[in-house]
């Protein structure tokens, strides 16, 4: 992969003209219309728009968790419609993360083994060790043996985003990570995404309505009846 | 420990609901499956050794023709571990030092009986005492009738033949004795080798040889098949079920223990598939999550295809760790009632079909569903995707509906079986399908509004209408399953009852002569003893049929047993309660001519109303039309004839004897004696071990029929509660969410009660439904026709039912009326 002539230098995410629309049971539902965009490997880029606008579409669409009805997704210089499920699924295993709005823990594993489990997938040298350094920089070192029950909203993100960061992805996708939480643990959650995302280097791609944290990210982006542009940074 | 071996953990998985109803169902499956087929095996072998006394053996092999039965056929019986034993059979003189009398020789040797016991008795007055051998060389045991006939006693020589032989007991029962009434000559006992030396077999002579054998069932099926081809047309191999006064009850038994099984297997099969259903809904997040995680479609299918694996070993070990004390329990319960217990007995066959069974739930009824987690879109970690409900695939359902019936099918070996399950299934889901309809259109107009809780459980019942459904179709199932078993049981048990009644005859007197007819009654009468209807015997032979000869007449290679002996003729009046006319006419009042005759053999000789039947008498000949066709009560223990006449008949002219039963209770037994001294002529047959025995034999089959019934009806309960549970989440929330906008607990309470009490009434009324329509075809498959209706018996079901789900429902309730809803709310997230 790291000699396929497409793949730019510093470019890890590029749309050209993605439309996706759904079939109802009697006409089509266009979501979203000719989005192109291209992010930079590093970058910290935000999607805000009205609630039912289409960002949730278009972020399970970037991160390969679906494919477009129209266009192309390159991530990390693979284009994502070309590839199987398994395909995808694997590429997300080695260099994607996720965080989302309600943390998507698995009920049963403690927190220590929320974080192993996608390392152990990717196949790891060392999960454990690495999933225990993770919690110990998100602030839960003595809480491992927890299940998610047991811990608050905001201690649940914290984990999630030690999930996303555990396996050093290249690119970290979040669906409204603060989205659960109030502002005060909103606010130290955003406080550690970027903190990460600055410390690995990791591309960030995600979709807020906290304005405040779309303003502490490289780009914006708006997304209003299906169509995306760029906000010009004040 | 990993987070993926985690993720694959069983031991995890146990924290998940869903997973322990998959696993209680499958528990209770294999269970279920392993006792009955542990306590089937059991009870058979039982049976088998009760049985077995009928024949003196476990088989007999008997050869007609006069002709011995090779001596290489017994030992090869022995090299293949089975006892054996010989009997000869043949009518010959025996002579005393005052007179002569035809007897009837059984001369047995040592072996003898293989199974069950002789009564004896050293002298007329001795005690009655219990042998297991026959009489030693040199030794005779006789009839006590004989001892008047030749007035002989105890210690006496008689003899036989050429042979001079000593009476040194009195033979008052044999095992295999049963109640050939053809024997009317007196019976007498001695010693195989000694049949040589009397010298009165010569070719030709009319001489029975049966060879006994007794063993392991296995051996003995493998021996019959080493042997099937060696034998001739005239050689009988008769096994217990032969044995006719009990192969009906028997074979009916079998029947509903096989029946037993199969609903257990289709409880079990709905249970793990509600269950599983239910889990792999609840699973589709986790999915979702794996596949954003970068676990592949092969990677998710392996993770839940060694799960399933693992619950299966789980659950058929956890099954036959309950099966195994289910077992020894019923047969503890058992051995109580009987005088020869047998031991607990692993057999290790019986464990295959509940091995099978939970392999099949799992993998025809749980993989669909789970394997089809596959396919859940990555995309659904983010927003629910719209059409994926979860809904069977009709492949799935078709699938699961031939394994479950293949599985039956291989279980009991009847096809019949299958058809009428799979025809009541068929019938009850077109029936849920018409009510579902009616349903969802009257429930619609009662929408909107609130207040009573009437209008709440309708409105409840409306919108939750699919999974109403499915669950009033679920529960219909199981009701009907258990309802069906009920009927049959009922049916079984009042058959039996009226076949042999507590105070059924076990005495018959043989042999009365005319002039005694009155002084017989009055003695029993006056000894309180109800005696059944004295009917008059005439011996002779059918030998013309349309004046044909019957040899001729009888084309059929078949032998007819009633053509080689002289028939029981008798002359009636009236029709006997328990015989039933099935062509023609009872003989009217004054009517001369005409014969009645029983219907097997009547098809047998292929005779229809009209035919002129031609009987030899001694030297007479008379000659009747056929006026009616009547079946016969074989094992009612009353006097049966094949060919009656009327009162006024030509037979009535001939030379008869009479013959009568009653019942007698076993501490009158001295009024035998009494009876034997004051009509030394007469035959007394002692039947009434044989009916204790048969009615033991029924009562241990009722019990197990009990049994079985329990942990049909357990299992069945089971699965209402999987799958009432099932819907727990939904209902708790929703409960809470209405406590939350202000609703009364009260209000919360008898709305869900009422709601599922409709939901149980309307189950429990198809269920009836499906179990009658289940039961018609059961009847004309698998019972022959002769089943009694009892849908009053389950005529209470639906209440039942309604009751019952009430109940479930309320005790669902009780966490959120206990909890706030707030925290329930939250634990519910
Ligand atoms: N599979 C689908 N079938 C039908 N409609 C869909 C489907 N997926 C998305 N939609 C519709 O597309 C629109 C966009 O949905 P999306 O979830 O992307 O919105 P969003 O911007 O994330 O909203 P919110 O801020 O409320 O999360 C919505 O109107 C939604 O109902
Ligand atoms: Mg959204």
């Amino acid at each position: 992969m790291t000699d396929n002539p497409t793949r730019s230098q510093d470019t890890i995410l590029k749309v050209s003209d993605l439309s996706h629309w759904v079939d109802l049971a009697n006409d089509t539902l266009t979501i979203l219309q000719g989005v192109s965009l291209e992010i930079k490997r590093g970058e910290s880029a935000a999607i805000v728009g009205r609630s039912g606008s289409g960002k949730t579409t278009l972020l399970g669409l970037l991160a390969g968790l679906d494919v477009p009805s129209q266009g192309k997704v390159h991530l990390d210089g693979a284009e994502i419609s070309a590839l199987s499920e398994d395909q995808r699924a694997q590429l997300r295993a080695q260099r994607v993360g996720f965080v989302f709005q309600s943390f998507q823990l698995l009920p049963a594993m403690t927190a220590l083994e929320n974080v192993m489990l996608p390392l152990e997938l990717a196949g790891h040298e060392n999960p454990e060790a690495s999933a225990r350094e993770l919690l110990e920089r998100v602030g839960l070192g003595d809480r491992t043996g927890h299940t998610p029950r047991q811990l608050s909203g905001g201690e649940q993100q914290r984990v999630a985003i030690a999930r996303a960061f555990a396996s050093h992805p290249v690119i970290l996708f979040a669906d409204e990570p603060t989205g659960n939480l109030d502002n005060h643990t909103g606010q130290a959650i955003s406080d550690l995404m970027m903190a990460l995302n600055r410390e690995q280097g990791t591309t960030l791609v995600m979709v807020t309505h906290d304005q405040q944290l779309a303003d502490r990210c490289d780009r914006q982006f708006a997304i209003d009846g299906g169509a995306l542009q760029e906000v010009a940074r004040s | 420990m990993t987070a993926t071996r985690k993720l694959a953990s069983v031991q995890r998985d146990w924290r998940e609901r869903d997973v322990r109803v998959v696993l209680a169902a499958l528990v209770i499956a294999v269970a279920t499956v392993a006792t009955i087929a542990l306590f089937a095996s059991h009870l058979q072998r039982t049976m088998m050794t009760s049985a077995s006394t009928f024949l003196a053996a476990d088989r007999q092999l008997t050869a007609g023709t006069g002709q011995p039965i090779p001596d290489t056929w017994l030992a090869e019986a022995r090299e293949r571990g089975l006892a054996t034993g010989r009997m000869v059979e043949f009518s010959t003189m025996v002579f005393g030092d005052q007179g002569f009398q035809l007897v009837a020789v059984k001369a047995v040797s040592s072996d003898y009986p293989l199974r069950g016991d002789i009564e004896w008795q050293a002298s007329p007055d001795a005690l009655r005492e219990i042998r297991q051998q026959g009489p030693g060389q040199g030794e005779l045991w006789v009839n006590p009738r004989l001892l008047r006939l030749l007035e002989i006693e105890p210690g006496d020589t008689v003899e036989v033949g050429n042979l001079s032989l000593q009476v040194t007991g009195l033979l008052l029962r044999e095992p295999d004795g049963g109640f050939n009434l053809a024997a009317l000559s007196p019976r007498v006992m001695m010693h195989a080798d000694d049949v040589a030396a009397t010298g009165v077999i010569q070719d030709g002579s009319r001489v029975s040889f049966t060879a006994l054998f007794a063993g392991e069932e296995q051996t003995l099926d493998a021996y019959q098949n080493w042997l099937e081809p060696q034998l001739a047309a005239s050689h009988r191999w008769r096994s217990i079920r032969d044995a006719e006064a009990l192969a009906g009850s028997l074979e009916k038994a079998e029947g509903f223990l096989l029946l037993g099984g199969s609903l257990a297997v289709l409880l079990a099969a709905v249970a793990v598939a509600v269950a599983s259903r239910q889990y792999a809904l609840g699973q589709r997040d986790v999915v979702a999550l794996l596949k954003t995680l970068g676990l592949t479609g092969r990677g998710i299918g392996r993770l839940y295809f060694v799960r399933l694996l693992v619950w299966g070993l789980a659950g058929a070990l956890g099954g036959l760790l309950l099966a195994l004390p289910a077992y020894w329990g019923l047969a503890a319960v058992l051995a109580q009632m009987l005088d020869q217990p047998l031991g607990f007995r692993l057999d290790w066959t019986a464990l295959g079909p509940a091995l099978m069974t939970a392999l099949v739930a799992l993998f025809a009824f749980a993989w669909p569903p789970v394997y089809r987690l596959r396919k859940v879109p990555a995309m659904r970690v983010l927003r629910s995707q719209p059409g994926e409900g979860g809904q069977y695939a009709w492949l799935d359902l078709l699938l699961a509906v031939a394994a479950i019936f293949g599985l039956v099918w291989w279980y009991t070996g009847e096809p019949g079986l299958v058809v009428a399950l799979l025809g009541g299934v068929a019938a009850l889901m077109l029936v849920m399908g018409v009510v579902g309809w009616l349903l969802v259109l009257t429930l619609r107009k009662l929408g909107g509004g609130g207040g009573s809780s009437w209008r709440l459980a309708l409105v409840a019942l409306y919108r939750h209408r699919r999974s109403s459904l499915a669950q009033i179709a679920v529960f219909a199932m199981t009701l009907m399953l258990a309802a069906t078993l009920i009927l049959v049981r009922s049916s079984l048990l009042e058959d039996w009852q009226a076949q042999l009644p507590d105070d059924a005859p076990n005495h018959f007197l043989i042999n009365i002569a005319p002039d005694d007819v009155d002084e017989v009654a009055s003695f029993l009468t006056a000894r309180g003893l109800s005696q059944e209807a004295i009917y008059p015997m005439v011996r002779g032979r059918l030998t013309h049929i349309n004046g044909v000869p019957v040899r001729q007449a009888v084309t059929k290679d078949e032998d007819v047993n009633a053509l080689n002996r002289e028939l029981n003729l008798t002359w009636m009046a009236s029709l006997p309660a328990d015989n039933r006319l099935t062509a023609g006419e009872w003989f009217a009042p004054g009517q001369r001519e005409g014969v009645s005759v029983e219907s097997e053999l009547a098809s047998q000789l292929a005779i229809g109303l009209g035919d002129e039947l031609g009987f030899t008498i001694g030297a007479e000949v008379i000659s009747e039309p056929v006026t009616s066709i009547r079946t016969v009560q074989w094992d009612s223990m009353k006097p049966n004839f094949y060919m009656a006449f009327p009162p006024d008949s030509a037979l009535a002219r001939m030379p008869s004897t009479w013959i009568t039963s009653f019942y007698l209770e076993a501490d009158q037994k001295a009024a035998i004696n009494d009876f034997t001294r004051r009509f030394p002529t007469v035959s007394v047959l002692e039947v009434d071990h044989i009916i204790e025995r048969i009615q033991q034999i029924v009562a241990q089959v009722t019990q197990a029929i009990e049994a079985i019934l329990a942990l049909i009806l357990a299992a069945a309960l089971v699965v209402m509660a999987a799958v009432v549970s099932a819907t727990l989440q939904d209902r708790q929330r929703e409960g809470a969410l209405l406590r939350t906008l202000g609703g009364r607990q009260r209000l919360l309470v008898r709305s869900t009660m009422l709601e599922f009490a409709l939901l149980g009434f309307l189950a429990g009324l198809l269920a009836v439904i499906g179990a009658e329509m289940a039961l018609w075809a059961l009847q004309q498959r698998m019972f022959d026709g002769d089943f009694r209706w009892h849908w009053q018996v389950v005529l209470p079901f639906p209440f039942i039912s309604a009751l019952l789900l009430a109940l479930f429902g309320r005790w669902q309730l009780r966490p959120v009326l206990t909890v706030s809803p707030m925290v329930l709310l939250r634990r519910l997230e």
